[in-house]
């Protein structure tokens, strides 16, 4: 589909008027529609044993590509499985066992059942897709030739869709280990009733079920991306397009070693004083006291561990990494989102001056960009290679601004565009994340020192969203099936 | 003042540390060609790099294949003076290598063979204990349709078979790659870290890549082709407000004049091109690329409105915005002069007549910050392959243009482009063809003859400001 430009202006397009009428010299910025992604039809089936870190995999990209707009959503073979036993267990009052006899390939009976509702699964993710998805994430194992080529056929039968297979290698005994536990002791439904050792114990034999026939990606002509010990060894084959290649790219940076990325905005500015806003000001007196309290608090929080510090090239940031003694880099992509020409204003100037447009901000926060300056989605776009970047390093310390942070904290939350640039980030406080298998823990360290508050909630809204009260802080594996409905976004 | 991003004390970039990449592959899988595109786009991000090409060594110190004794290429026994020729060349190589790295380059790129694992391991070692990463870069081919047609146009016309009748040099040609077959062997060995390239690009092999330099070549590599395509490039109409930033003003009358002028002449010109190729113009699709700005949208907003001459139909063409195009920030410096700059920032103006590449001006860009902000845009030109037209502003045109040619960095802000001139560029295996066509004279033209330019633009305008040096071949319409 062609981008239209918006044609209600198209008035001034006739050269041969003696003018054109400067329609868009007034107000201080315009909404700003989000890119046509409606070419992208991509389905992504996972390949690969169970406890392989197939599901981390497909929760980092989902969380990646929503973050970049794309619609994209997890289809889990076994949610499905779970939701059908349970509606099952409604209607006829009998309950199915699931333990390891179920997934074992001589099982013949179960080996149907289970082919078809992998079957079931990819024809609902393709349904979504037509319906105006732009990535589905066929989470299964997926494990033989036979399956994949199914897969493949049932796509090819779609027009303009194309199917990558993400398999996850992974032979490291300590990151199996690792996953077997996390499985057991994440609450997994198919385990509700047993003891730990009991489950370990099913759960193994359940992988063996699935090594007997296992059958890695060898066939030469399908489009696929091999990962081996997350990010150690990649193979990439036939990887066409231009999300498939970011897609690959992404998953090749992501690794599993333990670290924590903290982010700080920089100590209280004179222009927070002032509450203006942009500009390049130096630090109150407040602002000074915290950075020289910043290096303490880090210190006491992460010892003798390496840590390298990122700040932007403004003053402020500079000014309070100052007394940190670790190596830092100032990067360009991290300066504060442009407020084009209302740049050194304050709120209250710019509500006075240009009410209708100040109005019009509110409305849609997300898509708005100032007059010669930005929105917040052209600040994540400018983000796009810092996240990448972020994925790689490890224990990393960003001193930031207030919608930079609030950005990149969306990535790690997986926040909604819209909720995006509301969300808190005060100053004089360390917020501290932790990566984990499923979602990312969080810690928030305040300091004493008194500051001004530069929250801005979104105005005659029934009070903003208590976002994070809703959701309890916790980067525990999510179960789809056990939640009342479907649709609620499968990380926290 | 504020160092570039990812400078080290060293001089080096992105802490990457120095990389050696050893080539490994057969003759005539493009060795060559990969290594100089790589090249091409390190140089452009600022990391000094240097591809040493064994093959180019030996015939400078030797010649051509006439002179070698007739046992140079074979792999198997060797009379003691082949022997110690071989070592003598290689040794040469080495040698250059080092003194590379010695005078603070940071990425080398050795091209040859290096088809054994025994070759390999050789030149590692040595290197590794300098402290030097060592990526194996092997490319393999079993198309032998490509492999001939490289053959063919690259290899025979080498200074090693000047003189020589087509199909004996590629007889001859094919007798040095059997020998080599024999003994070849794959990089299958973990101990380094490596990317395998198949067929390029259909299939990648990474193996242990780590780092920011690293990861970014292997992403590049990811994304080069060989389809033919042609890039255009334009300046956007004038605007109302030429000298601020800031305001993002549309564009005025003349600008909108400029656009339908644009339209009609890139049609033209491409079905000109095209048709040279022996291809069909409306077959193929135009994808064109603005920034986000008004006055560059704007300029393709006749693109796709459809008038009856139009030789393409409107769906072939494709226009996307992409706000990382926006032209270089001027900071607190819009709207200046350069008499006011002088004037009222006259420490920071010094510094920036000294190094406008790297200088960054209070609360604007650099040079170099605005090509990092566009290399997500560079990889994305790379893998695109329809034909592209980019309507963008002076100084994204100058970063983009600087990588394609392959111009040092330092000399990105001296490129001159005009508005009124279309810039034409075909990426073939071994460099650019690039030529300019002039076709429009109007208002706003910042031609050095007209003078048109607004001085209190001149942060964007820097070139024209100093009648830039490097200004591609113009053909006037006339001729």
């Amino acid at each position: 589909m062609l981008k239209k430009f918006d044609q209600s202006a198209a008035s001034s397009k006739i050269p041969s008027q003696s003018a054109t009428p400067p329609i868009s010299v007034v107000g201080i910025g315009n909404k700003v529609a989000k890119p046509d992604y409606s070419e992208a039809k991509i389905v992504v089936a996972t390949v690969g044993l169970p406890a392989r870190g197939k599901s981390y995999l497909s929760n980092k990209l989902m969380r990646y590509l929503k973050w970049l707009e794309y619609d994209v959503k997890v289809f889990n073979v076994g949610q499905l499985r779970r939701s059908r036993a349970r509606q099952r267990a409604l209607t006829s009052g009998q309950r199915e066992s699931h333990t390891a006899e179920y997934f074992s390939h001589s099982n013949e009976e179960a080996t149907r059942l289970r082919d078809k509702l992998a079957e079931d699964s990819l024809d609902m993710l393709i349904q979504w897709l037509k319906d105006g998805g732009n990535v589905g994430i066929h989470d299964a194992t997926n494990s033989t030739h036979n399956r994949r080529d199914k897969i493949q056929q049932r796509v090819a039968r779609e027009k303009g869709f194309t199917v990558i297979f993400l398999e996850s290698i992974c032979d490291d005994p300590e990151i199996i280990a690792a996953n077997v536990a996390l499985k057991v002791s994440s609450g997994d439904p198919d385990y509700k009733d047993m003891s730990p050792e009991e489950a370990k114990t099913d759960f193994l034999r359940r992988i063996r079920a699935y090594e007997a026939v296992y059958e890695t990606i060898t066939e030469p002509g399908i489009s696929y991306l091999k990962i081996i010990n997350v990010g150690d060894r990649v193979v990439m084959n036939h990887i066409r397009g231009y999300l498939q290649s970011r897609i690959a790219f992404y998953l090749m940076n992501l690794h599993l070693k333990p670290r924590s990325i903290f982010m700080s905005r920089h100590g209280e500015s004179q222009y927070n004083v002032e509450g203006k806003i942009g500009g390049d000001a130096l630090l109150s007196v407040h602002g000074q006291t915290y950075a020289e309290a910043l290096p303490g608090l880090i210190k006491n929080n992460i010892g003798d561990a390496p840590l390298t510090v990122w700040t932007s090239t403004l003053q402020r940031t500079i000014q309070s990494a100052q007394y940190l003694p670790y190596p830092k880099l100032t990067w360009k992509s991290l300066d504060e989102l442009d407020a084009g020409v209302c740049d050194g204003m304050t709120y209250e100037e710019i509500e006075k001056q240009y009410p209708e447009d100040f109005a019009n901000r509110d409305e849609d926060k997300f898509n708005y960009r100032y007059r010669g300056g930005e929105s917040y989605r052209d600040v994540v776009v400018r983000l796009e290679p810092v996240i990448m970047e972020l994925e790689r390093q490890e224990n990393i310390l960003i001193i930031g601004h207030q919608a930079i942070l609030r950005c990149l904290y969306a990535y790690f939350h997986n926040f909604k565009q819209a909720d995006l640039p509301y969300i808190k980030i005060p100053l004089h406080t360390v917020i501290k994340l932790t990566p984990k298998a499923y979602g990312c823990d969080e810690e928030r360290y305040t300091l004493p020192i008194a500051a001004v508050d530069t929250h801005r909630p979104k105005p005659k809204a029934p009070a903003p969203k208590p976002l994070r009260e809703a959701t309890p802080m916790t980067s525990r594996r999510h179960y789809y099936a056990e939640e009342e409905t479907e649709e609620v976004a499968p990380l926290e | 003042m504020v160092a570039p991003l990812y400078t080290t004390a060293s001089g080096l970039l992105f802490h990457a540390g120095k990389i050696l990449v050893l080539t490994v592959g057969l003759p005539a899988r493009g060795k060559t060609h990969i290594s100089r595109a790589l090249e091409r786009y390190l140089r452009w991000t600022g990391v000094k790099t240097q591809v040493i090409s064994l093959g180019d060594y030996r015939r400078k110190v030797i010649g051509g294949t006439q002179k070698l004794p007739p046992d140079y290429f074979t792999l198997g026994e060797k009379s003691p003076e082949t022997i110690a020729l071989r070592k003598r060349i290689s040794d040469g190589c080495e040698q250059l290598i080092w003194d590379f790295f010695n005078a603070k380059g940071q990425v080398l790129i050795y091209d040859a063979n290096n088809g054994t694992k025994e070759r390999r391991r050789s030149i590692a070692e040595k290197f590794v204990a300098a402290g030097i990463h060592v990526i194996m870069l092997e490319s393999i081919c079993d198309d032998e349709e490509l492999i001939l047609a490289n053959i063919r146009s690259v290899k025979i016309s080498s200074p090693d078979y000047r003189g020589w009748d087509q199909d004996k040099a590629v007889d001859d040609y094919y007798k040095r790659i059997r020998d080599h077959v024999v003994h070849y062997e794959p990089v299958e060995e973990t101990d380094y870290p490596s990317i395998r390239i198949k067929n390029v690009g259909d299939n990648i092999m990474v193996n242990d890549i780590r780092g920011y330099l690293q990861s970014r070549i292997v992403f590049f590599l990811m994304n080069i082709h060989n389809r033919f395509r042609t890039i255009y490039f334009a300046r956007s109409g004038q605007s109302l407000i030429e000298h601020s930033y800031k305001a993002d003003s549309d564009l005025s009358p003349g600008g909108w004049q400029y656009a339908e002028k644009l339209k009609e002449f890139v049609f033209k010109q491409r079905a000109k091109t095209l048709e040279a190729r022996g291809v069909d113009p409306t077959t193929r699709r135009l994808v064109i690329w603005t920034s986000a700005r008004r006055r560059s949208h704007h300029t393709a907003w006749p693109f796709l409105t459809t008038s009856p001459n139009d030789p393409c139909p409107p769906s072939s063409v494709k226009v996307m915005e992409r706000p990382q195009m926006s032209e270089i920030n001027p900071g607190v410096w819009d709207g200046l002069t350069p008499d006011e700059v002088r004037k009222y920032y006259p420490d920071e103006w010094e510094r920036f007549v000294k190094d406008p590449y790297a200088y960054r001006a209070p609360r604007a860009e650099s040079y170099h910050d605005l090509c990092v902000r566009l290399e997500p845009t560079l990889i994305e030109l790379e893998r695109q392959k329809e034909d592209l037209l980019i309507i963008g502003h002076a100084s994204v045109i100058r970063c983009i243009l600087a990588y394609l040619i392959g111009l040092p960095a330092s000399e990105i802000p001296a490129i001159e482009v005009a508005r009124g001139d279309l810039l034409e560029v075909m990426p073939t295996s071994y460099g650019v063809y690039s030529q300019a066509y002039h076709f429009w004279d109007g208002p706003g033209r910042s031609d050095t003859n007209s003078g048109g330019g607004d001085e209190k633009n001149f942060y964007e305008n820097y070139a024209e400001d100093t009648k830039g040096k490097r200004r591609p071949e113009v053909e006037s319409l006339e001729a």
